[in-house]
């Protein structure tokens, strides 16, 4: 089975993309500020008036010779009222394929003796969870990407925050040369 | 042994004459189902198509997975649901319940009267705290090819008393999966 440096180069080097860029771990995230009773988010799709913490991006692409795999996915609700302990709905869009659909996370939520992940510790938040992918997903250079999640409660105050983390290996531009 | 979950994937896939799996899209899939109503008998995915979200996440296409989509199951989880609207849900400790369960995929019954026992796994499993409501399949895994119906039956009880007890419950189905993509222009 390929590692995930070959599955990078495999798909880059089926799309075209030849420069081998720096190798590096790579972090990617994006935060909505909800409207009271929202239950449907999405990420990566708007960025416009948001500082360096609700995004590290400027754009739903990454940039030219850039690449990641999404190994986990990590899910945060800042929500005095809402959870993301209750049913999910979680799907993940690389160029026009669904990647991950109708994937349940919150069974990783606080300690119910229900998460996915052997090691799951003794971190018990309702708001703050992190799921490990078991096939790791490409986000090929310049292909458009989102991720939609839908809450199974209506409870989410004005202003409260949901941001979504995507983690894993990447490639960043390297020119190797003198410009 | 030596397989990994995508090895043995494609090893059934070919046997069953699905060759094009192998192009599809790699994901990590869960499928879960709820039963909001308390009971001792459960069964769980047969007839989910009815059971929108948050009950279900199996949609429109019920108990089998569409064309070239599959899942191989790895874990499957039992848990109870919290209310009638199936939003919120706990682990099998909320209830002191234990599972007896069978999987069947097709016609054939591929797990056998199996439990998840009340605070079975702890010796390798903690949540936290909180002992496992999860069962880890032996081996790599049991997969349920396209189109093809699978459910669960399940009865709930009492692990200390062996005796059976009525509740509601919800089970899932977690595991790496394969979507369709057509990998040609349509």
């Amino acid at each position: 089975m390929a590692n995930q440096v070959q599955k990078v180069a495999y798909v880059d080097s089926k799309l075209g993309v030849s420069l081998p860029g720096q190798q590096t771990t790579r972090v990617i995230y994006d935060s909505v500020n909800a409207v009271a009773g929202q239950q449907f988010f999405q990420f990566f799709t708007n960025f416009a008036g948001k500082n360096e913490f609700q995004t590290n991006l400027t754009t739903n692409k990454l940039d030219s010779a850039e690449s990641m795999v999404i190994k986990s996915v990590q899910i945060i609700m800042n929500s005095a009222t809402s959870n993301i302990a209750d049913h999910l709905n979680l799907n993940i869009t690389v160029g026009n394929q669904v990647v991950l659909k109708d994937f349940d996370p919150s069974f990783n939520a606080t300690s119910r003796g229900l998460s996915f992940d052997r090691l799951h510790s003794g971190f018990t938040s309702s708001t703050n969870l992190e799921v490990r992918l078991l096939t790791e997903i490409v986000i090929p250079p310049q292909v458009n990407f989102k991720a939609e999640l839908q809450l199974s409660n209506a409870l989410i105050a004005v202003d409260d925050d949901v941001t979504i983390i995507f983690k894993g290996y990447g490639r960043i531009f390297s020119a190797g040369n003198s410009f | 042994m030596g397989m990994s979950a995508q090895d043995k994937m494609l090893n059934v896939a070919s046997r069953l004459g699905l060759t094009s799996l192998k192009d599809m899209q790699g994901t990590t899939r869960m499928v879960y189902d709820s039963n909001a109503t308390a009971s001792v008998n459960h069964t769980f995915f047969k007839g989910a198509a009815q059971r929108a979200f948050p009950l279900s996440n199996v949609g429109a296409n019920g108990n089998q997975f569409q064309v070239n989509e599959a899942l191989l199951v790895e874990k499957i989880g039992f848990f109870i649901p919290g209310a009638a609207d199936g939003i919120s849900y706990f682990g099998l400790t909320t209830g002191q319940a234990s599972v007896k369960f069978d999987l069947v995929i097709g016609n054939k019954t591929v797990i056998k009267d199996a439990t998840v026992e009340l605070g079975g796994e702890q010796a390798f499993y903690n949540d936290g705290t909180i002992a496992s409501s999860v069962i880890d399949l032996e081996g790599v895994g049991i997969l349920i090819p396209p189109q093809v119906e699978y459910y669960v039956i399940a009865k709930s009880f009492l692990a200390a008393d062996r005796i059976a007890s009525s509740t509601r419950l919800g089970c899932y189905l977690f595991g790496t999966g394969a979507l369709l993509n057509f990998n040609t222009t349509i």
